[in-house]
C-alpha cells in the first residue's frame, strides 16, 4: 500500500521538493524596507512578453536598457538597480499572480512601469494595502492619476487618454467650425477614455460627433466599421485604435474612396513608422495632414538626429538591448519612464524607504526629461498623480510629423 | 452593398484557411489549432524575402509556398505521425503546443511590430454603381476561387489526388492496393500548409502583418469549415463566403448586435444551422457503427 | 494483492493526499501556498472537464467560459449584494450547472468537432457579451474584490479552528478543501451506475442506447455536472485573484484546461493533480529559461509537444505503467 501511495503521488512529491528548495533560497534580510540594500535596489515590472500584446514588451526592454546604463555609470547613489520583468501574457489574472510573486517572494522595493490599464487596476488595491509603490503605471487611464488621495502609492506617467482626447477636441472646436466627426474606437477603457475626452473638448462648440463605432481588440479587421463611418457623411475621422487597427482604418478609408477633410490620430499609434505604413508609400491621401498629440521624441524623426538625448538613446539600445529595433518608439517610452524613476530615486536619497519615495513622487518638479519633447515638464502634487500633463500637437506632412502651436496643458477634473 | 463586397473579400480569406483545416481534418481527423500560426509564419517568410532580401513578389511567393509545403510535410512526419496512436486528443494537444511554439518564435525573430507586406495587386479602387471595390479584393477572391478549382482538379483527375482520397477515407484498404498512406497524409499536411500560406499572403496586405494575423482568423475559418461541413472542401468555401457577408450584414443592420457582438451573433446563427443540419451544409453524416 | 487491499488502496491514497495537503503550508512560504491554491482551482475545473471529455467523450473548448460565469456570479454577489465570499460558491455552482445543463440540450444533436466548435463559440463570445452588459458586469474594467468586507481574509488574518490564517493560507485551505471534496463527489458519481452509463456513451453511443442507456439524460447530466465544477473553479478563481474582467477568462484558458486534462490523463482522476500542477506552473517555469519577448511561449510549446511524445497517455498512463512494472 505504501508503494501504491508513492506511485499515485510522484508528481506532487517532486513539486513539493522543488517548492521547498525555492522557499529556502533567496531570502534577503534587511532592517529597512524590502528590496533595498547599501548596494542595490530591486524593482519589478509586469509586461506582456507572450500573447497578443507582445509588441508592448518593448516598453520594459527600453526601461531595463536604461537601468543597465545607469548601473554601468555607478548606479543611483552607489546602488545598482535590478528590475525583474515577469510575463503576464496581458491577462490581468496573471498580472495579479505575478505582482504577488514580485512583492511576496522576490520582495521588490516597488512595482515599476507595469503595463496595461486593467492590469494596473487589478493590482492597485493590493499594492496600496501592502504599501508598495506602484510607480509610473504604463497606462493612460485617468484613474491612476486622479485618485491619489485614495491610492497614495499609485502614480501614472503619460498624459491621460482623456486629456489627449480633450486636446484634440479643443483643437477641432477652435479651428474646424461645424466639423462632423466619425470615431472608430477600441471597445475598452483606452478607446472610451479618448472618446470621452474628445466629447468634453468639443462641448459648447459647433463640432458634432455623428458616428462612433467600436471594435474588439480580438477582431481581425475593421473594414465593416470604416464602411459604416463613411456612410455617416462625416468630414472628420478620429482614429482611437491600437497600431494595427489604426493602419487598417486609414487604408480602408482610402480604399472606400472616403476623403475626410481631416483625420485625428492618437499617441499610442502615431509613431512615424506606423504612419508611414498607413500612408502606403505616400499613396494614401487620408493620412496627409493628420493631426495627433505627441510628448515623446520620435526615434525616426530626422530632427533629433543630433539631439544629445536621442544619441544616448541609440547608444544605450545598441549596448544594452542588442537585437531590439531602436526605431520602435515604445523603447523611448520605457527609457523616459526609467529616467524619471532614476531621478526620483536620487531625490529620495541615501536613506531610501517606500514612504520616502512616495513623498518624492508626490512633489515631483522636473523642468524637462531628455526623452520627452523640449518644454514638457513633469510636475505632481499630493492629489495630482499625473506626471505628464503637457503635450504638443503635430501634423503629418510629406512623410513626417511637424509639431505646431504651443504647449497644451490639461488638468484632470 | 458596400458591406456585401467587403464581406466577400474577407469571406474568401476565411474560406482559404477553412480549406486548409478541412484538408487536415480529412487527412488526420483532427482540427489543426496551429494552422493559423503556420500561415502567419509563412507570411513572415514572404515578408522577410521581399523586404529584407529585396526579392520580387512572385519569386518570393513561389519560394514561400515551397517552404510551406516542405514545412507541412515535415511537421506531419516529425511530430504529428509519432503521436497519432491513441486518443485523438493527443494530436490536438500537439497542435496546441505547436501554436504556442510558432507564435513565440515569430515574436522572437520578428518582434511584435506591425509590418506592411507588398500586395501582388494594385491598391487602386474602382467604383461601380456607387460601390467602391478595391482591385486587391477582386484579386483575393480570384486567387481563392482558382485555388479551389486546382484542388478540385487534383482530387478528381490525378492519380495522386485519388490516392490521397483513398488514404483519408480508408487507410487499411488503400494500403492493400499499394497506396503509401503515411506519405499521402503528409502530402495532405503539405497542401494544407500551402493553402494557409496563400491565405496569409492574401490577408496580410489588407489586414497588415503582425504575430496575431491568422490567430484571429482561425476562429472564423473554424466556424466556416464547420458551417460548410468539416469534410467538404466546397462547403468550406461556401461557408467562408456566407460567414464573411453574414458578419458584415449582421453588424450593420441588426442594431442590438452592432460591431462588438457580430462574431457571437454569427456563431449563434451557425449553431442554429448545425442544430438543423448537424453535419454542416455540405457534410456527410457519419455512419455509426457499434 | 488481496481484494480487500485493492479496494482500500484508493482510499488510503486519498487520505495520504489529504495529509500532504494539510501539512504542506508548514513547509513552504505563504506565497507558494497561494500558488498551490491555484493548483486546487485548476484541479476542480479539470475534474469537471474530465467528467465530460474523459468519461463521456465530449470535447469541450468552452470550460473557460463556464469558469467566467462562476467567477462573475461570485464577483457580482460579493460586490453588489454584500454576500460573503464562501456563500457565493454554491450559488456559482448552481448557476453554472443550470447553464451547462441547458447548453447540453442543443449540444445533444452535435458530436465530435461540431460540438467542439459549439463550445469554442461560447469561449470566444464570452468576453464580448460580458462587455455588452456593462451595468451588470463592470464592462472591460471589471470588478475589484480586494479589500471588500465580503472577502473573508484580505489583509488581516482570519481565525479558523483556533488558528490564525493569513490570506494566502486561508485561500490554500479553502481551495484544497473544496478540491478534495469535489474529488470525492466525482469519484462517487463516476464509480456507480452513472459512471458506467457515461463510459458506455463514450465508447459507443449506439451500443449504449441499445442497452437501455438514455443518451439525452446522461449527456445533459454530464454537461451540467461538468459545468458546475467549472463554475466552482471560476468562483474560487475570482476570490483568489480578487479581480475579474473579461480578459481574466480568455479563450486560452479553455484550451489550457483541455491541455491539463490530457496531460493528466484522460478518464483518470489520479493524473489530474499532475495536470493541474502542469498548467499552473508551465508559464512560470518557462519564463525562467529566458525572458526575451516570445521566448516563454517557445519554451512552453516545446515542453508541451515533448510531453506528448514521452507521456502519450498523460501522467495517469505513466502511473499505470509504473504499477505494472512493480507488480512483476
Amino acid at each position: 500500500m505504501i508503494r501504491k501511495l508513492s506511485l499515485a503521488l510522484p508528481a506532487l512529491v517532486l513539486v513539493l521538493a522543488l517548492a521547498a528548495g525555492a522557499a529556502l533560497a533567496g531570502t534577503t534580510r534587511n532592517q529597512a524596507d524590502p528590496g533595498v540594500t547599501e548596494t542595490s535596489i530591486l524593482l519589478g515590472t509586469t509586461s506582456p512578453l507572450s500573447g497578443s500584446a507582445s509588441a508592448y514588451a518593448s516598453v520594459a526592454r527600453g526601461a531595463n536598457a536604461y537601468f543597465e546604463y545607469v548601473n554601468s555609470k555607478g548606479g543611483v547613489l552607489g546602488r545598482k538597480i535590478t528590475n525583474t520583468i515577469v510575463d503576464d501574457a496581458y491577462n490581468p489574472a496573471q498580472t495579479v499572480q505575478a505582482t504577488r510573486k514580485l512583492v511576496e517572494q522576490d520582495k521588490v522595493f516597488a512595482i515599476f512601469n507595469a503595463l496595461g490599464t486593467e492590469h494596473n487596476e487589478a493590482t492597485r488595491e493590493y499594492l496600496n494595502a501592502q504599501k508598495v509603490p506602484q510607480l509610473f503605471a504604463a497606462s493612460g487611464a485617468t484613474k491612476f492619476g486622479s485618485e491619489a488621495a485614495k491610492y497614495p502609492y499609485t502614480i501614472g506617467f503619460q498624459p491621460s487618454y482623456q486629456a489627449e482626447g480633450w486636446v484634440l477636441g479643443k483643437y477641432l472646436a477652435r479651428t474646424q467650425g461645424a466639423a462632423k466627426v466619425a470615431v472608430i474606437f477600441q471597445n475598452d477603457d483606452y478607446g472610451k477614455d479618448l472618446l470621452n475626452g474628445l466629447k468634453k473638448g468639443i462641448q459648447r462648440s459647433k463640432v458634432r460627433i455623428v458616428a462612433a463605432e467600436p471594435y474588439e481588440v480580438t477582431a481581425s479587421d475593421v473594414q465593416a466599421q470604416v464602411a459604416k463611418l463613411k456612410a455617416s457623411g462625416a468630414n472628420t475621422f478620429a482614429v482611437f485604435a491600437t497600431p494595427k487597427f489604426a493602419i487598417q482604418s486609414y487604408v480602408y478609408a482610402s480604399r472606400l474612396n472616403w476623403k475626410p477633410k481631416l483625420t485625428l490620430a492618437n499617441a499610442v499609434s502615431s509613431a512615424s513608422n506606423i504612419m508611414q505604413l498607413a500612408s502606403e508609400g505616400g499613396q494614401n491621401k487620408v493620412v496627409n495632414g493628420s493631426v495627433s498629440i505627441v510628448f515623446l521624441k520620435d526615434p525616426t524623426d530626422p530632427k533629433w538626429r543630433n539631439d544629445a538625448a536621442m544619441k544616448l538613446y541609440r547608444q544605450v539600445m545598441s549596448k544594452f538591448a542588442p537585437g531590439a529595433n531602436p526605431n520602435d518608439v515604445y523603447h523611448v517610452y520605457g527609457m523616459a519612464s526609467a529616467w524619471t524613476a532614476v531621478e526620483a530615486l536620487k531625490k529620495a536619497g541615501k536613506n531610501l524607504t517606500r514612504a520616502g519615495l512616495v513623498k518624492v513622487v508626490d512633489a515631483m518638479n522636473f523642468s524637462s526629461n531628455p526623452f520627452l519633447l523640449p518644454g514638457i515638464s513633469l510636475k505632481t502634487g499630493p492629489s495630482d498623480h499625473f506626471p505628464i500633463e503637457q503635450m504638443l500637437l503635430q501634423r503629418w506632412q510629406k512623410g513626417s510629423w511637424k509639431s505646431f502651436g504651443g504647449i497644451w496643458g490639461y488638468r484632470a477634473a | 452593398m458596400q458591406q456585401v463586397v467587403a464581406g466577400l473579400a474577407s469571406g474568401s480569406i476565411y474560406a482559404s484557411l477553412a480549406l486548409a483545416l478541412v484538408l487536415i481534418h480529412r487527412a488526420t481527423g483532427v482540427i489543426n489549432f496551429a494552422q493559423g500560426e503556420m500561415a502567419t509564419l509563412s507570411t513572415y517568410i514572404a515578408w522577410s524575402l521581399t523586404t529584407n532580401h529585396g526579392w520580387n513578389y512572385w519569386p518570393a511567393f513561389a519560394v514561400t509556398l515551397v517552404l510551406s509545403f516542405v514545412g507541412g510535410v515535415g511537421i506531419h512526419q516529425g511530430i504529428i505521425r509519432p503521436n497519432e496512436k491513441g486518443s485523438v486528443l493527443r494530436v490536438v494537444i500537439v497542435t496546441i503546443g505547436l501554436l504556442i511554439l510558432i507564435n513565440g518564435l515569430i515574436v522572437m525573430i520578428w518582434s511584435g511590430e506591425v509590418r506592411a507586406i507588398q500586395s501582388p495587386f494594385p491598391t487602386r479602387t474602382v467604383e461601380i454603381g456607387g460601390v467602391a471595390i478595391s482591385i486587391q479584393d477582386i484579386g483575393t477572391i480570384g486567387v481563392v476561387l482558382a485555388t479551389v478549382v486546382v484542388l478540385w482538379l487534383l482530387f478528381q483527375y490525378t492519380k495522386i489526388g485519388l490516392a490521397m482520397r483513398a488514404a483519408a477515407v480508408n487507410p487499411a484498404e488503400a494500403r492493400l492496393v499499394g497506396v503509401r498512406v503515411t506519405w499521402m497524409l503528409s502530402l495532405g499536411w503539405g497542401l494544407a500548409a500551402v493553402l494557409g500560406a496563400i491565405s496569409g499572403m492574401l490577408a496580410a496586405p489588407s489586414l497588415f502583418l503582425d504575430p496575431n494575423l491568422m490567430a484571429a482568423l482561425l476562429i472564423y475559418a473554424f466556424a466556416a469549415a464547420v458551417l460548410g461541413g468539416i469534410d467538404s472542401p466546397v462547403g468550406a468555401v461556401v461557408g467562408g463566403l456566407i460567414l464573411g457577408v453574414g458578419l458584415n450584414l449582421l453588424g450593420t443592420y441588426v442594431d442590438f448586435v452592432g460591431a462588438d457582438l457580430r462574431l457571437p451573433g454569427a456563431l449563434l446563427v451557425i449553431l442554429v444551422v448545425l442544430l438543423v443540419k448537424p453535419s454542416g451544409l455540405f457534410g456527410h453524416r457519419e455512419v455509426k457503427r457499434v | 494483492m488481496s481484494a480487500a487491499s485493492r479496494r482500500f488502496a484508493p482510499l488510503a491514497a486519498f487520505l495520504a493526499l489529504a495529509v500532504v495537503v494539510l501539512v504542506l503550508p508548514s513547509f513552504v512560504s505563504a506565497f507558494r501556498a497561494q500558488q498551490f491554491a491555484y493548483v486546487a482551482i485548476y484541479l476542480v475545473a479539470i475534474i469537471g472537464l474530465n467528467i465530460l471529455t474523459g468519461y463521456t467523450g465530449q470535447i469541450s473548448l468552452g470550460h473557460g467560459a463556464f469558469m467566467a460565469i462562476g467567477g462573475y456570479t461570485t464577483a457580482i454577489l460579493m460586490a453588489d449584494h454584500g454576500v460573503k465570499d464562501i456563500w457565493t460558491i454554491p450559488v456559482a455552482a448552481l448557476v453554472t450547472g443550470v447553464v451547462g445543463f441547458l447548453f447540453g440540450i442543443p449540444a445533444l444533436r452535435l458530436s465530435g468537432l461540431y460540438l467542439a466548435l459549439a463550445t469554442f463559440a461560447i469561449a470566444v463570445s464570452m468576453p464580448a457579451v460580458i462587455k455588452r452588459f456593462e451595468g451588470f458586469t463592470g464592462g472591460g474594467g471589471g470588478i475589484n474584490l480586494f479589500g471588500l468586507p465580503e472577502l473573508t481574509a484580505s489583509l488581516t488574518p482570519v481565525e479558523v479552528l483556533g488558528q490564525d490564517l493569513v490570506f494566502n493560507d486561508w485561500l490554500y485551505y479553502l481551495c484544497w478543501t473544496i478540491a478534495l471534496f469535489g474529488y470525492v463527489i466525482a469519484w462517487l458519481f463516476l464509480g456507480g451506475r452513472t459512471g458506467l452509463a457515461l463510459r458506455a456513451v463514450r465508447d459507443s453511443e449506439t451500443a449504449a442506447q441499445s442497452s437501455g442507456v438514455s443518451l439525452p439524460r446522461y449527456k445533459t447530466l454530464a454537461f451540467g455536472v461538468s459545468a458546475a465544477y467549472a463554475g466552482v473553479a471560476g468562483s474560487l478563481f475570482a476570490i483568489a485573484t480578487t479581480f475579474v474582467n473579461p480578459d481574466t477568462f480568455p479563450v486560452a484558458l479553455s484550451i489550457l484546461l483541455l491541455v491539463g486534462v490530457v496531460v493528466g490523463g484522460l478518464g483518470s482522476l489520479v493524473g489530474l493533480i499532475a495536470g493541474a500542477i502542469f498548467i499552473q506552473f508551465l508559464p512560470i517555469w518557462s519564463q525562467e529559461v529566458s525572458k526575451s519577448p516570445g521566448a516563454p511561449s517557445v519554451v512552453s510549446g516545446l515542453i508541451l509537444i515533448a510531453l506528448m511524445f514521452v507521456l502519450p497517455m498523460g501522467v495517469a498512463g505513466l502511473v499505470a505503467r509504473l504499477k505494472s512494472l512493480t507488480k512483476r
